[in-house]
């Protein structure tokens, strides 16, 4: 499905792989993809991003935020909910081992996987969407723009969420895209 | 416990999101104070054997699941 892919579009799925296994996620995510397309070599998609306001340190941050599978960190608010105070743990638990233990373990920080990294469902329904995006647009490639667009459907995880944070939607980067790219055919 | 602890417990109800996120946290949380247990019991020395029967796990599943850490 690569063929009609832009240079810069594969060169944000492979360095999707790279933040994956950085960020040492046991897949591929779509926020990965995200964190490729705004942290790795220019491109349109990085473009239209910065100009809603959404850069390389934004999302590094948010991801951040995310555990490394994707799920959040240990919620003190829903150990509340079994009578657990978390802030009380950490405070115990540093008193033994040291500032910042609880943290430090690799189950906190998740491990660094090696060799080959599948793409999970979210990131293969955005590069689906991605292709279809394109068919609708009535382009003859798949752009980063459009990858952009595949991960704005809800359906594909945690980068829709984080760009929807910032205000970036699905209707108003269509728009944006089609112009960027008609005023490139045009030029 | 804190009043916001308390708070929370007694609005903890059958709500199945609530419940089920905070088993996710407890997991997350449980993993963390293993790996520090084990790893502090073997710095000082402790076998696989000894740390397995307070664990009250098998001596394997301890040594698996903790071998790729080098103690």
């Amino acid at each position: 499905m690569f063929e009609r892919f832009s240079h810069e579009a594969r060169l944000v799925v492979v360095s999707a792989q790279e933040q994956a296994r950085e960020r040492a996620g046991d897949s591929i995510r779509s926020e990965h993809l995200l964190a490729a397309m705004v942290l790795g070599r220019p491109n349109p998609a990085a473009v239209v991003l910065k100009s809603l306001g959404v850069d390389g340190a934004v999302v590094d941050a948010e991801i951040g935020r995310l555990r490394p599978d994707g799920s959040p960190p240990p919620d003190a608010e829903a150990l509340a909910t079994l009578g657990i105070d978390l802030d009380e743990v950490r405070r115990q638990v540093e008193e033994a081992f040291g500032l910042g233990a609880l943290e430090r373990t690799r189950a906190a920080r998740g491990r660094a996987p090696r060799g080959h990294i599948p793409f999970d469902r979210g990131a293969k329904k955005v590069l689906e969407l991605a292709l279809r995006e394109a068919l609708r647009l009535k382009h003859n490639f798949i752009g980063t723009e459009h990858i952009l667009l595949g991960m704005l459907h809800s359906e594909t995880g945690a980068a829709q969420q984080i760009l929807a944070s910032h205000g970036v939607g699905l209707d108003a980067t269509r728009v944006i895209v089609d112009e960027l790219v008609r005023g490139q055919q045009a030029g | 416990m804190t009043d916001a602890t308390k708070v929370a417990a007694a609005a903890s109800s059958r709500d199945p999101a609530v419940g089920l996120a905070a088993v996710a946290s407890l997991r997350v949380l449980l993993e963390s104070l293993e790996e520090l247990q084990v790893t502090n019991a073997r710095a000082q020395g402790w076998s696989w054997q000894q740390i397995a029967e307070v664990l009250r796990v098998s001596r394997q599943a301890v040594h698996k699941k903790y071998r790729r850490f080098g103690f």
